[in-house]
């Protein structure tokens, strides 16, 4: 681009748009990070629903896969970071929430080991539809907003279900909320030449 | 009677920055230069014309040892930016083009 040629006002016009427009597609959400944790929540809830007729005892410990996915996402996030080279203005209210939501997940997790309550799974798919909701709310990205609304409509059913039952609801929620987002991502990630 | 434009901003790289900026909330140097295509050297020149008039912030950092140039908008970048836009969208509504 040279900086010298005269630019007519419709030319300048011109000019701001196709800039605003590459800013706005230079951004390319990896999808790794929702698959994650859709996976890893997916799999806790069939293990725990094989569970329930299985009754190992030492299998009702997958759980605390959740927090050994902390590990892969702190170098996900590492690595993001390093290639990324400029920030949207949502990009820290992101960070926020989700991080909020990390804390709240485990002090949930945290009261219902202690107290032991009843329908406890209706807490947690309460938690997982906030930042699912907000993400999508915020990119406008209607799989997240429908993942969102599929959580907390699996949250008033859990209300009513028996234990196994919630188990299926976590995975449905966990499918739609992160695992199908994350596979859309993902596939717009890889079709816009990103390896 | 039309508002004169913004000398700053009407020319073509200085815009296409600027236009860039305003959609993030930062951005690095090596963005900017492979989103218009312009020289090193050139772009340079232009993101110090627009610091100096206090459009843009500039930071220069190291990450990674390498070293980092981010590029912000400020609030008196954006108020000239939007008079800008508007004062463009009143020469074409009113006569077609320039």
């Amino acid at each position: 681009m040279d900086n010298q040629e005269e630019l007519s006002h419709k030319q300048s016009l011109e000019l701001i748009e196709e800039m605003i427009y590459k800013a706005k597609n230079s951004y390319h959400e990896s999808g790794t990070s929702a698959l994650l944790w859709g996976g890893t929540i997916m799999f806790c809830s069939v293990v725990s629903f094989a569970n329930t007729w299985l009754k190992i005892d030492w299998l009702n410990m997958v759980w605390w896969l959740t927090f050994l996915a902390l590990i892969p996402q702190i170098i996900i996030s590492i690595r993001e970071s390093k290639t990324q080279k400029f920030k949207l203005h949502t990009d820290d209210a992101m960070t926020g929430i989700w991080i909020s939501f990390g804390v709240a997940i485990f002090l949930t997790s945290y009261y219902t080991n202690v107290f032991k309550p009843e329908g406890s799974a209706c807490l947690f798919l309460i938690l997982y539809g906030i930042p699912t909701f907000a993400t999508g709310y915020t990119y406008k990205f209607r799989p997240m907003i429908f993942g969102g609304i599929i959580c907390w409509a699996s949250a008033i059913v859990s209300m009513y279900t028996p234990q196994r039952i919630d188990l299926g609801l976590f995975f449905v929620s966990a499918f739609f909320s992160w695992f199908l987002p994350g596979l859309i991502l993902r596939k717009a990630y890889l079709k816009k030449g990103n390896v | 009677m039309f508002k004169e434009l913004d000398p700053i901003l009407h020319s073509q790289l200085r815009l296409a920055v600027m236009s860039l900026l305003i959609g993030v909330k930062e951005a690095e140097f090596t963005f900017l230069k492979d989103k218009t295509g312009a020289t090193a050297g050139n772009l340079s020149v232009q993101i110090q014309k627009l610091k100096d008039a206090e459009y843009i912030e500039v930071q220069k950092q190291f990450k990674d040892n390498y070293p980092q140039t981010l590029c912000k908008i400020t609030p008196h970048g954006i108020d000239a930016f939007e008079k800008y836009v508007k004062a463009l969208q009143g020469y074409i509504s009113s006569n077609g083009q320039s």
